[in-house]
């Protein structure tokens, strides 16, 4: 039986694979988009934000149908420590109109809808389908094999996740290392709209997002994160991988621990776990980004190692779609000439660099590294509350001033004067 | 236009059953109560029971199955034109229940489990399980007759009315079905009745291969028990004999204490399980639902933790 | 042979949530799909066209969402589907399903019609029986082994019942409802899933049928079936089962 022929085939239908499929499909090219779970977005998580800007430029407007939760209007960084912690609350009320920031989302619903607008494109969907090689000849990747079905492509993308299965049978990286990836953990906890609204004060629709750094990882790299959906919260952790190999914390005993923090329980009060999801995460950017284009291949997405934590900001989806924007875009190009070499595809690069995606990466690139220091985990965040603490305690005792109030509680949290200059530059120049 | 509660079942224990369910309610309703009867002798039998009117079902030819019944009943029913009809819930009778419902233009709810009589609107309120059994459904049949299949052991024997008198109206024969029996086996009865085990170790999907039931068994055994598992394990792997799967399809079991090993604790299986005095679950996957339902619920490798309540268990015992 | 092979769109039960205090059932976040007895149903009848060529239709009734089942349905093997919907087909009851089923297949031409033993949601076991008893064809029930005896134009079936294995033959045309261990479901392929989309779909609209289709069985309430727990977890150390052990000493279950 003849083997059937499509001109890309993508692997994965997440972000990056429908971007990509959608526009591809747009452009009347035959486009097979392949999912291993029952329905696009089922196998998929995160935290639980995206960034606007990228899906605004392919989908101008995209919130007027695509299922997305709240609009966030305020961002809130957290430091903890034990009974103490200290927030800095942003807001842009702005932000809950349009072009609308950031949304958050949920990832079964809002993958599913993506895919589908892939379809509608034109592109063939395939759900609940595992690729199990790639078919390689002469070196070139020439298709796809799913079980006993082998399909042809001009290319293929490989958009399917972190760890990528495809971009490891390319050649084109070894498996990510538990220095190069996170855990990421979280459940979904029901809560009223009206209740979430009014406990996180805020208008309407409108949502929060709120990230925790501090005793929460028990000294661990990583953090918590706390989204605000329509009638759910996401709550969760994300800590390197290595760190939890290397301790004995199991990252679920982690979360529950986190649900009865006294700064996070009163938000949770009377909430119903609806979901619990992990999943890995990439987390240390461009250095571990593998060879993204082959011959015959593109990677996109958290395959490629798209994303971007600054412990302030975490950007994953915006990535994946504005990636998967650079990889149609590059094949299209390859089309002309119909030259789908490596060489042929080096126009990726290209593409990624007039987007964000590379130049945020770059500019990024030493911040996987300083955000590893371990001070930020536990005598940062100690510092900042115990100065607070200091700043706001009023028992009777002989007064300091602030000066005193700030060196006396670097001493007790045993950092340096010079330390806490070369990290604060360091991070002022990196972060 | 009321014309009588009236009662199909296999069987003799089933049928009685039902005498007794419908008994209170021809009472209530001011009705005849009637029964079918497959013999002469079980008619008898049946008037002893309680009824006041037992239809006698014409004999039926060795190829002829007991759904040949059907146009009987449902032409008997057409001229009498009962307000109630229960039928046991046997495989069968679901089957001839609901060709019996088709045919006479009305509701059927499957496996009641409870009903109530509503006096005002002389409607009953029946329940039954939705969802593998994770919700209880309640329906009325706004169409005569009400109908509703009963399962076995949902009520007790009928007692005997020694001095009741009462009519046997013999039906005319069957005609002749178009589905015809060539073979019959009787199933072996498994000795051990499950729904009257105290103690009960089962066997879900993880328990990896075949072999390994000893495990469980030596277990039950330890513990005076028996060993049963949830429906996969029965009916796809073979395992075990279907008689001893537990779950809303299988038997519903009521022991003092049940032990799942590696079961996943699906609704389906918990609905047969939850009369359970004690739920004690061993299972590797922290996740699995069968935590939402135990009492005691122990995250591990079964194949570490079973050899070690073995252990504990004979010392307690002192076996 | 001409076979119809019906299934039910149905929620996943195992997605439902109940509500702490009200015990209502909470259908937020749902997902849905093949009612897991009707792929048995569906698996049976195209490998009976397969042995023995001919065609296989499969056929559902619900609410035109239920569309997207019919990629699934159709990624199975049946070479069409015949889809009967209509907005008000919402919870329907068993005696609706059948008498819409009923006045849909009754123009049809058809040899074999097979059933799942019954939903995973409302598991009334009602629709194939009842069905058969609408189109006034004999059926057989609780089926786990099939053969086609093209000769007599008939069918063999075995039949699992409560005290004994039944073996019958039912001549043609009739419909069999079948076990879940009659076989085990194909997982389809990719070429599967793909041929899916281009296979032909009927639509069959309520004004096709003509009729208003009145419910029989009124629902009075759903509500979750309580089972008070105590969810206590633990460990696998000795201290643990020692905990356990004394917990059922004290409840007087061990002898």
């Amino acid at each position: 039986m003849e083997e059937e022929k499509f001109d890309v085939i993508i692997v994965g239908a997440g972000p990056a694979g429908s971007t990509a499929a959608f526009l591809l499909a747009r452009a009347g090219l035959e486009v097979l988009l392949i999912e291993k779970g029952i329905t696009p977005g089922s196998k998929n998580m995160f935290g639980g934000r995206m960034y606007s800007h990228a899906l605004h430029k392919i989908m101008p407007n995209f919130w007027e149908e695509a299922p997305v939760e709240r609009p966030v209007v305020k961002e809130i960084l957290t430091f903890m420590n034990g009974s103490q912690s200290v927030s800095m609350d942003f807001q842009d009320v702005h932000w809950g109109t349009p072009p609308y920031h950031s949304f958050t989302l949920l990832r079964a619903d809002f993958d599913a809808w993506l895919a589908e607008k892939a379809e509608e494109a034109g592109a063939m969907v395939a759900c609940g389908i595992r690729v199990d090689e790639l078919l390689i000849e002469n070196g070139r990747i020439v298709g796809i094999q799913a079980g006993e079905d082998r399909m042809l492509a001009d290319v293929v993308i490989a958009a399917d996740g972190v760890n990528s299965l495809i971009a490891q049978k390319a050649g084109l990286c070894k498996k990510f290392s538990p220095k190069q990836v996170a855990t990421g953990a979280k459940q979904v906890i029901q809560l009223s709209e009206e209740t979430i609204s009014q406990r996180f004060k805020l208008s309407g629709n409108e949502g929060v997002a709120q990230l925790f750094v501090g005793d929460c990882t028990k000294g661990m790299h990583g953090g918590g994160f706390l989204y605000t959906n329509k009638s759910t919260i996401s709550l969760g952790l994300v800590v390197s991988a290595e760190a939890l190999q290397h301790n004995q914390y199991k990252i679920i005993d982690l979360i529950e621990d986190l649900k009865e923090n006294p700064h996070i329980a009163p938000l949770l009060e009377g909430g119903e776990v609806v979901e619990y999801s992990a999943h890995l995460v990439p987390e240390a950017g461009l250095n571990m980004m593998p060879q993204i284009f082959g011959d015959g291949i593109l990677v996109a997405g958290d395959a490629a190692g798209f994303v971007l934590n600054l412990g302030y900001i975490v950007r994953g989806v915006d990535f994946a779609i504005a990636s998967g924007e650079a990889a149609a875009k590059t094949v299209m190009s390859a089309k002309v000439n119909n030259n789908f070499s490596k060489q042929g595809l080096s126009k990726y690069q290209q593409f990624l660099k007039e987007g964000f995606v590379m130049n945020d990466l770059e500019t990024y690139r030493q911040a996987p590294q300083f955000m590893a220091n371990p001070r930020m985990f536990k005598a940062y965040p100690q510092l900042v509350t115990g100065l607070m603490s200091k700043l706001f305690t009023v028992d009777g005792s002989p007064p300091v001033r602030l000066m005193g109030k700030i060196l006396g509680q670097m001493k007790q949290s045993k950092i340096g004067l010079t330390q806490l200059a070369v990290d604060g530059l360091r991070g002022a120049r990196l972060l | 236009m009321m014309a009588g509660i009236w009662i199909f079942a296999e069987n003799r224990e089933q049928t009685l059953e039902l005498i007794n369910a419908g008994w209170n309610l021809a009472d209530e309703l001011g009705v005849n109560l009637v029964a079918f009867a497959l013999t002469e002798q079980l008619a008898q039998e049946y008037i002893k029971y309680g009824t006041d009117e037992v239809l006698l079902l014409p004999p039926l030819t060795q190829e002829q199955p007991l759904e040949s019944y059907v146009p009987v009943i449902v032409e008997a029913a057409r001229n009498a034109d009962p307000d109630v009809f229960f039928i046991g819930a046997t495989k069968r009778g679901k089957e001839m229940a609901t060709r019996i419902a088709a045919s006479l233009n009305t509701g059927l709810a499957t496996e009641c489990n409870a009903f109530a009589l509503d006096q005002e609107k002389k409607l009953l309120v029946m329940e039954r399980m939705i969802y593998g059994g994770k919700a209880v459904q309640k329906v009325v049949c706004t169409t005569r007759p009400q109908m509703a299949t009963i399962p076995a052991r949902t009520f007790e024997l009928a007692p005997l009315q020694e001095a009741k008198e009462g009519k046997i109206i013999r039906l005319t024969a069957a005609p002749p079905s178009p589905v015809k029996i060539i073979n019959r086996n009787s199933k072996v009865q498994e000795a051990v009745d499950i729904t009257e085990a105290k103690i009960i170790v089962s066997v879900g999907r993880g328990v990896e291969k075949k072999e390994d039931i000893a495990l469980a068994q030596e277990l039950a055994s330890i513990l005076g028990g028996t060993v049963g598992c949830s429906r996969p394990i029965a009916e796809e792997l073979h395992w075990l004999p279907e008689e001893v799967y537990m779950g809303i399809s299988g038997k519903k079991v009521k022991p003092d204490l049940y032990i799942g090993l590696g079961v996943s604790g699906q609704i389906q299986h918990i609905t047969g399980i939850r009369d359970s005095k004690i739920i004690l679950a061993i299972n590797r996957d922290e996740n699995a639902p069968i935590f939402d339902a135990a009492d005691y619920g122990i995250v591990g490798d079964l194949y570490d933790v079973v050899p070690n309540l073995i252990k504990a268990f004979s010392n307690v015992l002192k076996i | 042979m001409k076979i119809l092979t019906c299934f039910k769109w149905v929620n996943d039960e195992a997605d439902i949530k109940v509500a702490a205090n009200s015990h209502e059932l909470i259908f937020d976040r749902v997902g849905y799909k093949i009612s897991d007895y009707d792929r048995n149903a569906i698996e049976e009848a195209v490998r009976l066209q397969e042995q023995h060529g001919g065609s296989v239709a499969v056929v559902t009734v619900g609410a035109p969402a239920a569309k997207q089942s019919l990629k699934d349905a159709l990624s199975r093997g049946p070479g069409k589907a015949c889809f009967i919907n209509d907005p008000s087909f919402v919870n329907l009851e068993p005696s609706q399903t059948i008498a819409i089923l009923a006045d849909a297949l009754s123009k049809q031409e058809y040899d074999l019609i097979i059933c799942g033993e019954g939903s995973s949601d409302l598991y009334a076991q009602q629709v194939g029986p009842g069905l058969a008893e609408k189109l006034g064809i004999p059926c057989a029930t609780n089926v786990n082994k099939l053969t086609y005896n093209e000769g007599n134009k008939e069918i063999i079936a075995e039949r699992k019942l409560d005290d004994c294995v039944e073996v019958v033959t039912v001549p043609l045309p009739a419909l069999v409802t079948v076990l879940p261990d009659i076989n085990a479901p194909r997982i389809p392929t990719l070429k599967q899933v793909l041929g899916a989309a281009k296979k032909p779909v009927e639509n069959v609209t309520l004004d096709a049928l003509g009729q208003n289709y009145e419910p029989r069985l009124q629902t009075i309430s759903v509500l979750g079936a309580t089972m008070e727990r105590r969810h206590l977890k633990f460990g696998t150390e000795p201290a643990d089962i020692k905990v356990i052990i004394d917990a059922l000493l004290k409840e007087g279950i061990l002898a």
